[in-house]
């Protein structure tokens, strides 16, 4: 039979497993998981995020901003003393953020929100497309 | 058939068969198989839940006042998570606000103004703004004291 010729004639060479086809897709995959990634950088404290029913979906993006219990407000992992600070780095960077999330915890106070998107607002309405999104808990 | 024979007295076959460069290639795979895992346990693609916040345009504000429901919210009191609100002159809780949302009257039912004072939790005000979209009302406003 066909198959057995087949086995006998491979016998006597070394197996040898097909590398190379493997490699090209395991690296393929490396490199769409490197360039996707987007690398979580948490805040100095820890933020819990209200719940709510309604809600719309925003990508995942560098430059969040976030907002503790205690009123302090920080930029992904650097923490902004003043607002004034928060609205130089954010025109440093409002180029680079289309949206900007708003991450404030639970129990954080309506006025510092309101200080923020105010400053963010200042910002934010010269350049077409931009927004302002208030995160909400994931469930 | 006499096998043809190089100067070093080999067969071709041979010749050839020493020759093949070996990389090793087991270590490389391992460390890129544990890279992949990292990106992989590490990338979430689930997008960002939120609620959008729509910007008035540029320029000064409206000096109209606005129509539209007024809800007033009082700094909670001491060791309490919600502070009084007052929809209409009266004093509403979170479940009433709903109904009372829905069967208000027509021409201020497109908006929701949101007086609230600075200590109110971010929570309570995200739990209006979902009952209000939930009601069906879009625009959302937040009443500010003007600031020279």
């Amino acid at each position: 039979m066909a198959m057995q010729f087949k086995r006998t004639k491979h016998k006597g060479r070394e197996q040898s497993l097909m590398m190379e086809p493997m490699i090209d897709c395991v690296f393929l995959l490396l490199i769409f998981f490197m360039v996707s990634a987007v690398m979580r950088t948490p805040p100095p404290f820890t933020v819990t995020l209200p719940e709510s029913a309604t809600r719309h979906e925003f990508p995942r993006k560098k430059f969040n901003l976030f907002i503790s219990t205690d009123g302090r407000v920080s930029f992904d992992d650097l923490e902004m003393m003043t607002l004034d600070h928060m609205e130089l780095f954010l025109s440093a960077h409002e180029n680079q953020i289309t949206t900007l999330i708003i991450k404030a915890d639970r129990r954080a106070k309506h006025g510092v929100v309101i200080d923020v998107m105010e400053r963010a607002k200042r910002r934010f309405s010269r350049i077409e497309g931009q927004e302002i999104a208030l995160a909400v808990a994931e469930n | 058939m006499p096998e043809a024979r190089g100067p070093s007295g080999m067969t071709r076959q041979a010749a050839r068969e020493r020759k093949k460069p070996k990389l090793d290639m087991a270590p490389m795979i391992d460390i890129v198989f544990l890279l992949l895992i990292f990106f992989m346990v590490s990338t979430s693609f689930a997008p960002m839940p939120g609620i959008r916040v729509q910007l008035p345009p540029p320029g000064k504000p409206n000096p109209n006042k606005p129509k539209g429901l007024i809800v007033r919210i009082a700094n909670p009191e001491p060791g309490q998570l919600e502070g009084t609100m007052i929809l209409d002159d009266e004093i509403v809780g979170l479940n009433e606000m709903f109904t009372q949302f829905i069967h208000a009257k027509e021409e201020i039912k497109n908006m929701l103004i949101i007086q609230s004072e600075r200590d109110v939790l971010h929570e309570q005000i995200i739990h209006i703004m979902d009952i209000a979209k939930q009601a069906g009302i879009d625009k959302i406003g937040f009443a500010v004291v003007a600031r020279e």
